[in-house]
């Protein structure tokens, strides 16, 4: 029974994969989107006005 | 600034970006070792290239500004080194996210995390000291300076840290990357170019604008009719 | 022609060496307060840390170079506000003095105003953490000059960016500090080295680190500050 279970633990110690974390990813792509748009935004303020008014 | 410009490359952008994404997020298969939190990779990795092709541009553009002067190169260099330090902040903050599944810890002083944070804080001081001088010649001259110094600094001190860090333990990351990831990675990555690319437009074109209004301030000095002064200087000129 | 341009350079840096040490020499001033800086700091750093002998023996190298370090700051700053006073540097420069001798001329100055700092604060720090010099003191000599001069060539140059912008004080921090992190980390492991033994001779390899340092930034800094100070 206890090398059973140990066989079993040693199973999954070998396939060695990281459980779940999606977590972690979902947060990599929300901070990245976010900084993203809120860039876009602070450029949009910034844009240039007296430019765009003589251009178009 | 044409039609494509300003409407296509954003849309073409959004849809590269969005395809890979899906695809390193849905369609290809988890890491062997890491799991699912190797789609992480999906958007750190294009990030660092971005960030390090920004400061490329940067340092390219203030070595040109230094043979030859003009506005264009050095708000191409202000252009390129706000949206690297963007870029560049993303990555670190992905990757040392990444960090915390895989290594146990967010921040490891790994050489390229360590080198990272140092040019970030370079390219900020940068920053600063272009907001901190008024004259706009003198500005251009001195953050060139500052980012020729600042590129160079940075082969020794990645160099330097690896031969620090070398003394106590050697990071190893395995390098097995699947044919069906490598899809998703160069997907995103040409869709982080074309954002980059609409992001240095965008500020490049109000940083020009922003040279031109302070190279035009003398003439554009309040006087008794505006209309009259106006166009006595553009005769003079 | 090339010969005697050469020759006018270095007697031009000699001149204003002369004449950056004659000022400092007259006043004392900035050695002084340098140096009862860098010892306030290496005695706040016995404080911060509690008086573990243990952990200040183990860290006196690197307590020794973020003193050196944060009193060069305020050293930096100083050797170009002398000259912002008054507009002498204009003055200089109209002498005519080629901006190259003055680059060469402000940053060997302020590179013996380390030295000597350094040659004060080793015995105090020998003293202060109980720290023996056990590869003796020809290597720590090479570590101090070397790491004095790596860190007054980028710092002359952002010096007299800084003096001339606003918020100086804040600004040549932060861009000295990131850019001396190589030299910084080669000279407070090669004193660590010089205090605790070489079992393993890496010392060479961090001298070697700092040489580099050395010969970009003196090379950088003299192609560079002419267009830093032009007008």
């Amino acid at each position: 029974m206890d090398t059973l279970t140990s066989l079993m633990v040693l199973a999954q110690v070998g396939s060695g994969r990281l459980q779940g974390g999606w977590g972690y990813v979902g947060a990599c792509y929300g901070i990245s989107v976010a900084a993203f748009v809120l860039y876009s935004v602070s450029l949009w303020a910034r844009r240039p006005r007296a430019a765009s008014d003589s251009k178009e | 600034m044409n039609k494509f410009v300003k409407w296509g490359l954003p849309a073409l952008t959004l849809g590269l970006l969005g395809w890979g994404w899906w695809l390193g997020l849905v369609w290809a298969p988890p890491d062997r070792e890491m799991g699912d939190v190797q789609r992480i990779m999906y958007v750190h990795v294009p990030l660092q290239w971005m960030a390090m092709m920004a400061m490329f541009i940067n340092f390219v553009a203030a070595v040109t500004y230094l043979l030859r002067q003009s506005w264009k190169t050095d708000a191409l260099a202000e252009a390129a080194a706000e949206v690297g330090l963007l870029f560049g902040t993303l990555g670190m903050i992905t990757g040392s996210i990444w960090g915390r599944p895989t290594w146990g810890v967010y921040w490891s002083w790994d050489p390229r995390l360590t080198s990272e944070a140092i040019l970030l804080v370079a390219y900020t001081g940068y920053l600063v000291l272009r907001r901190f001088v008024e004259d706009p010649d003198k500005r251009a001259v001195w953050s060139a300076v500052v980012a020729i110094i600042g590129a160079v600094n940075l082969p020794i001190v990645w160099f330097s840290v690896r031969w620090w860090r070398s003394l106590h333990q050697t990071q190893s990351s395995p390098k097995t990357v699947d044919p069906q990831m490598v899809l998703p990675l160069r997907v995103a990555a040409f869709g982080m170019l074309g954002l980059m690319i609409v992001f240095l437009i965008h500020r490049y074109r109000i940083a020009l604008s922003e040279r031109n209004a302070e190279v035009a301030l003398p003439e554009a000095l309040p006087s008794d009719d505006p209309a009259q002064r106006a166009s006595q200087s553009s005769k003079v000129a | 022609m090339r010969a005697t341009r050469s020759v006018g350079l270095l007697t031009t840096t000699f001149v204003l060496l002369r004449k950056d040490l004659l000022i400092e020499w007259r006043t004392r001033a900035r050695l002084n307060a340098l140096i009862f800086f860098a010892m306030a700091t290496l005695l706040l750093f016995s404080f911060a840390l509690g008086p573990d002998t243990k952990l200040l023996e183990r860290n006196a190298g690197g307590y020794l170079w973020l003193a050196i370090l944060f009193a060069s700051v305020l050293s930096l700053g100083e050797s170009f506000r002398v000259e912002t006073e008054n507009a002498c540097l204009d003055g200089v420069r109209l002498a005519p003095a080629n901006a190259r001798a003055i680059f060469l001329s402000k940053a060997v100055g302020n590179a013996l105003l380390l030295l000597a700092l350094g040659v004060v604060l080793v015995p105090v720090m020998v003293a202060l953490y109980g720290v023996k010099i056990v590869t003796g003191f020809g290597d720590l000599a090479g570590i101090l000059v070397l790491g004095c001069l790596a860190l007054s060539a980028p710092g002359t140059v952002y010096a007299a960016i800084s003096s001339n912008a606003r918020a100086r004080d804040v600004l040549l921090p932060l861009l000295l500090f990131p850019l001396v992190i190589p030299a910084l980390l080669s000279a407070a492991k090669g004193t660590t080295l010089v205090l605790q033994g070489d079992p393993m001779h890496q010392l060479g390899s961090w001298q070697g680190l700092l040489l580099g340092f050395n010969l970009i930034y003196w090379g950088l800094g003299f192609v560079l500050f002419p267009r830093v100070i032009e007008d």
